[in-house]
């Protein structure tokens, strides 16, 4: 199944929340980091990674959901609000913590991918990405520095 | 409950800290549109309640944490709080200033502003989690560093979402430059932090989860996304977020602004290896900001070698690698580094720790001091090593530390023996990174400045820079090209009268002065007009350029008051002799001086204040709806003619 997840390196992510801004603006036309689909975190003094769906294939919160709520569209799940009790058991069920419930009215909220916190990255490094694309960016990245060493060493 | 305007949460804290007591007050809606929010309601409430008897580390002071409307509704690098209180290093207006995240989760929790009072019979902390504000035993916290406090709190409470700004040691001990500290980000000017200690109190915590509204939300956001296209082409804005404000070290250091040897020349012969060019290269790690925020100054780094080898959260700024390198003429990075670190962990102000051990410095070179008084330290030029020995002692007030810990106004009163002719400050306060002598206008604004040397009261980068294109925009054709010179003293006055409204409203409206507002952008700008946009959009206040303008004025002529009232007047505008009349010996300054008596008459008769006196007349107060500050000032006898 061909699918993209929303990705950033902890390294380049500044941790300055602006991803949470636009998200909050475009959803709910407020700001409230409580109503964002996506949450930074950050810890110590290094490091910033935000908390997103990461459009699992084979879901807990989809496969969970008693009422089946959450429905694939595309490359993406998306929350059925019409369906959806909030009972919570996709937001038990995510390993990531990336399904909440709205304050307000109560029912599940996630990242449909919109796009938006992307276009309002400062540093333009969140990004969607095949995550076999990430695997062949460390790969490359490793055999890049595998190279130097050797020839550091006049083995190659 | 809701407020007239958007974007204010419409609620403050009171905290009566003697008396166990917190309250909530309902945010008046004059106040919020004759001082807009953060620094100017620090202003007003300091007027209103802290009088001349009053001493700055007696319970009687108050110490206000304040946002502003933009605060908390995502506008870029609109995360900024303000702190003030009247100030103990200087004894007049104090406030201070600082970015990350502690200012919006403020907002989140809903409040614009806590105002505390009195003094805790034991060490406490405020917790404040949206309606509850509690005051919590900090018995376990005092003694702490300001990252361990932070930590405990957080794990304490078990949510790291949790925001604190705390005090450190110093602030504790009362030393008078002490700062305040949240995530590695300083209000440290004014000694804030002693304020906190004085009143037992180790830190402020909030956690909020509510809605901050703005009044068009759709043209709010689209003019944020206008704005932030500006930003991504902007040259400026570019080079600032790949090295931050270490950028400025070569370029400041090549027209000789930069303060070296205690002010004794403003060319760093190894500027180059203190420069950002280097930090990145050699020590960054990556880039971090606050909530918001597109300019990520705060960039931690690692050393590598030993003895100061570790990983810090933030590289030194501009102003530190000023204050704790060539100021002192110290050029080891890894140690100004480490030293910037251990300021921040303890609560001290850099830049008057700096300032402070450099006029130390001085008077060791002249004989002045010996090691009889330094406790054996050899404060010689360069010796990073008694530099790192010294922060913790002025820290916890030990030895020749507690001397330093009083500012070195006070020490130099203590000391005698002519030690006050190498005082580098501006009512008592050590001047921030800027020789006037080199740019003209910073001379102007240091002497001016509400809450003594200050390059941010009035921020005059214009000419900083060069740049006639908002030179013309702001001021027209015919100030041109003497306002872009920065050795020229000629129309500095207008420069720095608008760059003190414009900055009043920046700390009132939480925005941040080094991102495109007082730095105007290659690509546009921020100014007056455009901030009366934003305000409308945000909160729905239907303010024009000019009336944003003149609450800009009413902050700063309030400010002027309370330190009138305080005792003030012309006297206090003065700079050093080392800047009005000794030339600076190299560089592109040499042989220049400060014209400070032409630049003040010029400046003084924009304000319309008192050429003389530098009082304010009855009539310009009134003019700007303070008339009861005028009738205060008259009783007094403090109102000129």
């Amino acid at each position: 199944m061909s699918r993209k997840i929303l990705y950033i390196d902890p390294l380049e992510c500044t941790g300055c929340r602006n991803c949470e801004i636009a998200c909050s603006y475009i959803k709910e036309g407020l700001m409230n980091p409580q109503k964002s689909r996506i949450r930074v975190v950050r810890i110590g003094a290094t490091f910033d990674s935000p908390i997103v769906c990461r459009q699992c294939v084979n879901a807990p919160c989809a496969q969970s959901c008693p009422v089946e709520a959450i429905e694939r569209r595309g490359r993406v799940w998306v929350v059925n609000t019409e369906k959806c009790i909030g009972c919570g058991i996709c937001v038990q069920e995510c390993p990531f913590g990336a399904i909440w419930l709205h304050p307000d009215n109560g029912t599940a909220i996630k990242c449909d991918q919109c796009g938006n916190c992307v276009r309002h990255c400062p540093p333009g490094k969140l990004r969607f990405i095949d995550p076999n694309d990430i695997a062949y960016e460390r790969g490359m990245k490793h055999s890049m520095k595998l190279k130097e060493l050797l020839e550091e060493k006049n083995e190659l | 409950m809701s407020f007239k305007y958007r974007g204010y949460a419409g609620e403050i804290i009171r905290v009566d800290l003697t008396n166990n007591i917190v309250t909530k007050q309902p945010l008046d809606v004059k106040l919020a549109e004759n001082f807009i929010g953060g620094a100017g309601f620090i202003t007003k409430i300091l007027w209103d309640e802290v009088s001349p008897e009053t001493d700055p580390l007696s319970p009687e002071n108050r110490l206000i944490f304040a946002v502003g409307p933009l605060c908390g509704t995502g506008w870029p690098v609109s995360c900024r709080f303000e702190v003030g209180a009247k100030s103990p290093l200087t004894g007049i207006y104090g406030d201070s200033s600082c970015c990350g995240h502690w200012g919006p989760e403020l907002k989140f929790a809903g409040y614009d502003a806590i105002v505390f009072q009195g003094k805790a019979s034991k060490p406490v902390y405020l917790w404040i989690n949206d309606n509850s504000v509690r005051i919590m035993d900090a018995g376990d916290l005092w003694g702490k560093t300001t990252g361990e406090t932070e930590e405990i709190i957080r794990r304490d409470l078990g949510d790291h979402r949790i925001q604190v700004a705390s005090c450190g040691p110093a602030g504790e001990n009362l030393v008078r430059y002490a700062s305040i500290i949240s995530q590695r980000r300083a209000a440290a000017r004014c000694g804030l932090g002693a304020v906190m200690g004085s009143k037992n109190l180790k830190a402020v915590a909030v956690r909020g989860s509510k809605d901050v509204k703005t009044e068009n939300p759709k043209e709010f956001y689209e003019f944020m996304k206008e704005i932030i296209e500006v930003y991504r082409n902007d040259f400026y804005i570019l080079d600032r977020i790949k090295f931050g404000t270490p950028i400025l070290v070569e370029l400041m250091n090549e027209i000789s602004r930069w303060p070296v040897k205690n002010f004794q020349t403003g060319v760093f012969p190894y500027a180059k290896e203190i420069g950002g060019e280097r930090i990145r290269k050699e020590y960054r790690i990556k880039d971090r900001g606050g909530f918001g925020c597109w300019a990520t100054c705060e960039k931690p780094v690692q050393v590598k070698n030993q003895p100061y080898a570790g990983i810090y959260a933030k590289q030194p700024e501009y102003e530190t690698l000023s204050a704790l390198g060539a100021r002192l003429w110290i050029r080891d990075l890894d140690a100004i580094i480490y030293a910037n670190e251990l300021c921040d962990e303890l609560g001290l102000d850099t830049i008057s720790t700096g300032g402070t051990i450099s006029w130390a410095m001085e008077c060791y070179e002249r004989g002045i001091l010996t090691k009889e008084d330094t406790d054996g330290l050899e404060l010689t030029w360069g010796n990073h090593e008694a530099l790192l020995e010294l922060i913790p002692k002025i820290a916890y007030r030990k030895g020749f530390g507690a001397i330093l810990a009083e500012g070195s106004f006070r020490a130099a009163q203590k000391i005698g023996r002519g030690s006050e002719k190498y005082l580098m400050t501006v009512k008592k306060m050590e001047i921030a990174a800027q020789d006037g002598r080199a740019q003209k206008s910073m001379g102007l604004a240091h002497a001016v400045a509400s809450r003594g040397a200050d390059h941010l009261k009035a921020f005059p980068l214009v000419d900083e820079l060069g740049r006639e294109e908002p030179i013309k925009a702001r001021f027209g054709e015919k100030y041109l090209p003497e306002m872009a010179q920065p050795l020229s003293p000629k129309y500095k006055a207008y420069e720095v009268k608008d760059g003190e409204e414009l900055c009043a409203l920046c700390d009132s409206l939480s925005l941040c002065k080094s991102s495109g507002t007082c730095l105007p952008l290659y690509t546009g700008q921020i100014y007056f007009e455009d901030m009366a946009k934003i305000l409308k959009l945000a909160t729905g206040m239907r303010v024009s350029g000019e009336e944003l303008r003149r609450a800009g004025e009413r902050i700063v002529n309030l400010q002027r008051a309370f330190n009138i009232r305080e005792g003030l007047s012309k006297n206090d505008d003065t700079l050093p002799d080392r800047f009005t009349k000794i030339p600076a010996p190299e560089g592109a300054a040499k042989g220049h001086v400060v014209e400070l008596e032409k630049m003040l008459d010029e400046y003084y008769g924009l304000r319309g204040w008192d050429q003389k006196t530098g009082l304010i007349p009855g009539k310009k107060l009134e003019e700007l709806g303070l008339d009861y500050v005028a009738e205060e000032l008259k009783r007094l006898g403090k109102i000129p003619f």
